[in-house]
Formats: structure tokens, C-alpha cells, sequence
């Protein structure tokens, strides 16, 4: 027997029932599960809850050291930075070319995942902040700098880094873009460089820093969703 | 003959020649080309050059200016130690992460040997880059010209951060076999680097001197120029950074699955001495004390450090007076000796006029100083010219000034005529005896009137001497009052008057003795 007589149905021939869009949905729910699975996006939210626990606790206890730029910024920085690390090691696939000959909706779920995670990661940081200012109870905790619009410019334009760093190294090393990126901030600010390109050197309403981070976030995700992160020739991968 | 007849009747026992065996060898020959290191290292070193070198090539060419900020702050090690720590951890969770850990620990040689193995490799790649990278460094600094002694203790601190930073990140990942280890050692690494460099800043003693990346006490003024770079701070933190090593590689022989009881009992051992290694280096450095040549553990001290650096001068004339300098400043020697010649013709012939003029040594100053600041505070700063001996000797510390050129730590390069006019404004503020205090009025219309004889005008004063780090200011940011009028007066005289005038009254006005009614 083979399949050389089989055809698809017409359009329209047989109905679509209720039955069939639940079966449908199931199927599309378990595909989005095994995938965030897949990619230890559990894990993921937890460590990036654990940075938004770091962040309130850092700005409660004003743990920033009085100085320059560079101090006072230098732990939400990090901060954004370990988050942009973990949104971009999230992209590393197990599966390697089997899922990516099978799975139509990779793409697809590459860039809802990315999306999802950073908008997850902003939401708990910007929580972390408001959080640190209402559990300070008149205690003045250190402000964040620039503020929530400077929170979302600088985790999208790093979250973008990391992402690329995953297109040109591979999901597991997508965490070296993010770091590399925190280690120029730094001496940026240090030597009180304004760039756009390094753009939390720049005030929060800086146009073409924030133009300069949405670019980077949009090339990012561009890229992800269409290449996907590289994948190292017989490498079993990480757990 | 047969094979089985030549057979030895008895296997012989394997003859140990080596202190480790063949077979460790292979395994880290095997580890370190299967290492992920090397394809990191393109990245550290654009970041090295970045963060590194870069920034330095904009400071004065003398190596304690050029090395404060990549090795005295730590830069190299803020570069490098993140992504070593990373790849460290990723390596260490290799097993974990492949489920491979059931199937290593039932082979032939302990796991945790093999583990050390891995991050053996490890180390050696990170080290190795960390050591190529700064030997790079240095040359295009010898290139360049630059000179003093470059600071090989601050090298070997960098170079035992580097290992620590890529043991604990290793632990990191022999505990955690995720993908996020990676991640999560570099977050690590580079949060404690930077609080380090961040506390550092406001820490010039105790506790925080362990910190590798905290410059206080050890980069200023002339170490490896005038007198050799004062190992003791180092070699604590060398021992406190190795103790942390073997502490932490300790803990991964410490599971079950690690080894043998014997292993596994050397492995608490090495974790009890490795922390005792890092306690003593703490105790060590909090006894740590500022001395004029930099911080000294007197536990760790040798006195032979103290000795300045012999050289032999380079030396010119202004005005007809010898000037000497460390070889190490020689390139300046023609801008210093343009600088003076105006104020030393002003004062040729005095009987307090310099005989010669020579550098001197700027030593470290700060709360706790043995030694300390030249000789003329009276509870102002220390100044950069000072006059001594018979027949006197005009001292120039110029560790304490910005030279000419490029200036990493200012506004701006030093511009020729802003350096010529405080050196001639140093100078005869040392000249009239002011000392550490902007000085009698007296001293102050003498200091304007030769200032004005060595082309200063009264108006450019004030700015001068606000430019001029660590000068005892006036109040007046004008040339206005009753100074600048007597000065006015001073200097209309004839010169030859003038000249009587001071050597007449030279010793009472450095003396200050004197009052504005005594002027002519």
C-alpha cells in the first residue's frame, strides 16, 4: 500500500466541529508546553524572579555605592544584564535539525517566547523597583536610575544583544553578548562616553539611544525568529 | 620460540617515573583541546582592548599612570574573569548536563580528578590569554616609550583572580548542571567584580584591601619609578585568592560520587587549609599600613623594598642652573627647564637662589603615613617644589603633577603653557617660603611680582592658582586689593632695585616678618 493515492480534502468538504478546534487547541497548548519546557523557560522565570527579589533588595538597602555614573548605575545594570543573559540562553534547542525539519511553528514560538520572556522580565524588575519603594516606608531607597522608561530601553536593547549573541554563537553562549555588553556600558560610563549605541549612558528620553535599543531588540527578534540560534555541530546540548 | 614461551612469567609492576602519571597528562591534553575557552577568547579580546587598553593609551606615558586603571582597578580582571568563570561552569556541568555523570563515575580514575582535569584546562586557557593579553600590552607600552617599571606583582594578582574566578565557577557548575550555570557564574563574577571595584573606591584600608580590584595604597606617584613596587599588598591577596581556589575546588571532591573515603577526606582537607589560606591573607592585609612608598604588611614586609630605584639623571640647564631628573620624566626635561628659566633668571644671584635644581621622590601621603609628604606642611597639602639644604636645592616632586601631554584623569591633555605656568608659580611660591599655606601677604606680592617678571601677568594669576592641584589658593579670584596693588608697586621698580630689595630682605621675608609697609 502507499500513499500515492491519498489526497488532502477539498476545502469546505468535511466541516471543521468543535471537537476538531479542541483537538486542534490541545495540540497547539501541548506544542507551546513541551516547547517552553524544552527551553527550561521555568527555570528561567524563577532565576528572573530572583533578579527582581536582587533588584528590590539592592535599591531597599540602597546597596549602590555613592559616586559617578557608573556606581550608581552599575546594579541594575547587572542586573538587566543577567536577564538579558537568561532570555537569550532560554533559545537554545535540545533537538537541533530533527525539530527544526518537523517543527513548522518553530519560528513562531522562538519569537512569542523571546517576546513573552522579555516583557515577563520587565514586568518582574519594574516590580522589584516599585517594590523596593513601598516596602521603604519613608526610609528613602535609592531611586532607580532613569527611571521605568530607562528599565525597558536598556532589557529590550540588552535582551536584543543577547539574542543576537545567540544567532552568531549559539543559544548556550547567548549569555556572552549581554555580559560583554554590561563590561562596555560600564567603561562607558565610566569615561563619560554618550554614544547612543551604549545607550544607558544616555538620559531616559534620549531619542536616539532608545532608537538605537529598538533597533538592536528588532534585529534581534528578527533574526531569532528566522535563523534561530546556532546550532554547534554534534554537540549533544545542555539539560 | 613462541609468544608464549617469551611471555614474562610474572606482570611486572608499572615503574613510577612521574610525579603525575601519563595518563592525567593525556586527560587534560584531551581537556584542553576539548575546551571551550579558546572560542571566547575573540570576544575578551576585543573587550580587553576596549576596557583595557584603550583608555590607558590616553594617560601619561609612565607605567603607574598607564597600569592604574586596567591593573590597579582591575580592569584585566573585570575583562577577563566573568567569561572565564562562565566557560568554567559550563565545562564543569558538561557531564550533568549530557547524563553522563552515572557513567563517568563508574570509570577507572576518581571523578573528581577527572573534573579537576577539566577545569585544569580551563584554567590554563584563561590564564595563559590572561598572561598573552597583558604581555601584549606591556610591549606596545615599551613601544610607545613608556616608561618606569612595569607592575609584575599586579600581574600575578590578576593572573590568581583569573584562576578563582574560573574555580568557583566550575563549582558552580559541577553543582548546578543547567544551561543557566554559564550564565549565572558570569552574573556572579561580574556582580562581585564590579561591588569590589565600587567599594574599592571608598576602602583605603583594613578589610578591603584584600578586594583585587581596590587601587588604594598602590597606585600613586612614583612606585616602580622612584622606588620599587612594594610587594606585600600583592602577596596577600595571591594567598587569599588561592585559598579561595582550593577551597572551592575542595567542595567538588566532596560528594559521594567525587571518589573514594581517601579522596573525599583530601578533598575536606584541602577545603579546611584552602580557607584557612584565604583567612590569613585577610588578617594579613587588615594590618596593612601606608608607609611613603605604599601599602606594607609587616608580617610580609622586606625591608630591602624600601631602597629607591639607582638611576642615573637627566640632567639640563635652566638659567644657567642645573636641572636633574629621573630618566623615567626625561622626556620632559626640555618643558621643565623652559618652565624655569624665566623664574630662575628673576632670582639669579640672590643669596637664596637654588644652586641646582633635582628631583625628588613624591612619596604616598594619607592618614596613617610613615615617612610622609615633603617636608613643608604646616597642615596644607604637600607641595610640588620645595627649596632645601646649602646651598639650597630646589626639590621637584613631580609625581604629584600632571605632565604635559595627554591626561586621563583630567579635563583635557595638559597644555605646555599651563604646566610652564605652574611649575614658575610653584616655584616661587617656594621661593618666597610659603610652605603649605598661601603665606603672609608679603610672600604673596613677591610670588605675583616674580610671576609677572616670568610673564604671567597679575590677571592670569588667580586662575593659575586655582588650576593648580593641591595649591594653597588665596580667597581672591581677582587681581584686585591690596596685594596685587603692592605687587603693581613691586614691579614697576627697576630690577636691579628690585634684586636689592629681596637679597636685602630675603631671610626676614621667608621668615615672614615682614609687613606690606616694609615693601618699597
Amino acid at each position: 500500500m502507499t500513499t500515492a493515492g491519498l489526497h488532502r480534502p477539498a476545502p469546505g468538504s468535511f466541516p471543521e466541529t468543535a471537537a476538531t478546534r479542541r483537538r486542534r487547541a490541545a495540540a497547539g497548548w501541548r506544542r507551546t508546553r513541551l516547547y517552553l519546557v524544552s527551553r527550561r523557560v521555568p527555570t528561567a522565570l524563577v532565576l528572573l524572579a530572583g533578579l527582581g527579589a536582587l533588584l528590590w533588595a539592592a535599591l531597599r538597602w540602597r546597596w549602590n555605592i555613592a559616586g559617578g555614573a557608573a556606581a550608581r548605575q552599575f546594579i541594575p545594570l547587572t542586573v538587566e544584564a543577567g536577564a538579558a543573559a537568561l532570555i537569550a540562553v532560554t533559545t537554545y534547542g535540545p533537538f537541533g535539525e530533527p525539530e527544526r525539519a518537523a517543527g513548522r511553528w518553530l519560528p513562531v514560538l522562538r519569537l512569542a517566547a523571546a517576546v513573552a520572556l522579555t516583557g515577563i522580565a520587565f514586568g518582574l524588575l519594574a516590580a522589584g523597583a516599585a517594590a523596593a519603594h513601598i516596602s521603604a516606608a519613608g526610609a528613602a531607597p535609592a531611586g532607580l536610575p532613569g527611571g521605568t522608561i530607562a528599565l525597558l530601553r536598556n532589557l529590550g536593547g540588552m535582551a536584543g544583544v543577547g539574542l543576537l549573541s545567540a544567532v552568531a554563537l549559539g543559544g548556550a553562549f547567548g549569555w556572552a553578548g549581554p555580559m560583554a555588553y554590561l563590561v562596555v556600558t560600564e567603561a562607558a560610563l565610566a569615561h563619560g562616553s554618550v554614544t547612543p549605541w551604549v545607550w544607558p549612558t544616555r538620559p531616559p528620553y534620549d531619542r536616539g539611544a532608545a532608537v538605537c535599543a529598538g533597533l538592536v531588540i528588532t534585529a534581534g527578534l528578527v533574526l531569532i525568529t528566522v535563523r534561530g540560534p546556532r546550532e554547534p555541530g554534534g554537540d549533544p546540548g545542555p539539560a | 620460540m613462541t609468544a608464549a614461551t617469551s611471555a614474562p612469567a610474572r606482570p611486572r609492576a608499572p615503574r613510577v617515573t612521574r610525579a603525575l602519571p601519563l595518563g592525567a597528562w593525556r586527560l587534560l591534553r584531551v581537556e584542553l583541546r576539548r575546551n571551550a575557552m579558546p572560542w571566547m577568547l575573540p570576544l575578551v579580546a576585543a573587550l580587553f582592548w576596549f576596557d583595557s587598553y584603550r583608555p590607558s593609551t590616553q594617560t601619561e606615558p609612565l607605567y603607574v599612570v598607564r597600569t592604574f586603571w586596567n591593573m590597579g582597578q582591575g580592569h584585566t580582571i573585570v575583562d577577563f574573569a566573568p567569561f572565564g568563570a562562565a566557560v568554567a561552569a559550563w565545562m564543569g556541568s558538561r557531564d550533568g548536563r549530557r547524563g553522563l555523570a552515572d557513567l563517568v563515575t563508574t570509570a577507572a580514575r576518581p571523578r573528581w580528578v577527572a573534573q579537576l582535569a577539566t577545569w585544569a584546562a580551563t584554567a590554563i586557557w584563561a590564564v595563559a590569554a590572561y598572561l598573552l593579553f597583558v604581555g601584549l600590552m606591556f610591549a606596545m607600552y615599551a613601544r610607545q616609550g613608556v616608561t618606569g617599571t612595569p607592575p609584575w606583582w599586579w600581574v600575578a594578582v590578576g593572573a590568581a583572580a583569573v584562576t578563582a574566578l574560573t574555580a568557583a565557577g566550575f563549582a558552580v557548575g559541577a553543582f548546578w548542571p543547567s544551561r543557566f550555570a554559564a550564565p549565572a557564574a558570569a552574573f556572579g563574577a561580574i556582580l562581585v567584580l564590579l561591588m569590589s571595584s565600587q567599594t574599592g573606591f571608598h576602602h583605603g584600608d583594613g578589610w578591603a584591601m584584600i578586594l583585587p580590584t581596590n587601587s588604594n595604597g598602590s597606585f600613586q606617584n612614583d612606585s616602580g619609578i622612584s622606588y620599587p613596587w612594594l610587594p606585600d599588598l600583592p602577596i596577600a591577596r595571591i594567598m587569599f585568592l588561592a585559598g579561595i581556589t582550593a577551597a572551592v575546588l575542595g567542595l567538588t571532591g566532596l560528594p559521594a560520587r567525587a571518589g573514594g573515603p581517601g579522596l573525599r577526606r583530601a578533598a575536606a582537607a584541602v577545603v579546611a587549609a584552602g580557607l584557612a589560606l584565604a583567612g590569613t591573607g585577610v588578617g594579613l592585609v587588615s594590618t596593612a599600613r601606608l608607609t611613603a612608598e605604599g601599602m606594607a604588611i609587616p608580617a610580609l614586609h622586606d625591608a630591602a623594598d624600601d631602597a629607591p630605584i639607582a638611576y642615573t639623571p637627566a640632567c639640563g640647564r635652566a638659567a644657567g642652573v642645573p636641572v636633574c631628573l629621573n630618566p623615567a620624566y626625561g622626556r620632559w626635561l626640555p618643558a621643565i627647564t623652559g618652565a624655569l628659566a624665566p623664574v630662575l633668571a628673576e632670582v639669579a644671584g640672590l643669596p637664596g637662589a637654588p644652586a641646582r635644581a633635582a628631583q625628588a621622590a613624591t612619596t604616598y601621603t594619607g592618614s596613617s603615613i610613615e615617612g610622609g609628604p615633603p617636608a613643608l606642611s604646616d597642615g596644607g597639602p604637600p607641595q610640588a617644589a620645595a627649596l632645601a639644604g646649602q646651598p639650597p636645592v630646589l626639590r621637584l616632586y613631580l609625581g604629584m603633577l600632571n605632565m604635559p601631554g595627554p591626561c586621563g584623569f583630567c579635563d583635557g591633555p595638559v597644555g605646555g603653557t599651563q604646566f610652564a605656568g605652574q611649575l614658575r608659580l610653584l616655584f616661587a611660591h617656594a621661593f618666597v617660603g610659603a610652605g603649605s599655606s598661601p603665606g603672609s601677604p608679603v610672600q604673596q606680592v613677591v610670588q605675583a611680582t616674580l610671576l609677572r617678571g616670568a610673564g604671567i601677568p597679575f590677571a592670569a594669576q588667580p586662575r593659575l592658582m586655582g588650576s593648580t592641584d593641591n595649591f594653597p589658593s588665596p580667597s581672591s579670584k581677582s587681581a584686585l586689593g591690596p596685594v596685587f596693588a603692592a605687587a603693581g608697586r613691586l614691579a614697576a621698580l627697576p630690577a636691579a632695585a628690585r634684586h636689592a630689595w629681596l637679597a636685602a630682605h630675603l631671610a626676614a621675608l621667608r621668615a615672614g616678618r615682614l609687613t606690606l609697609r616694609d615693601l618699597p
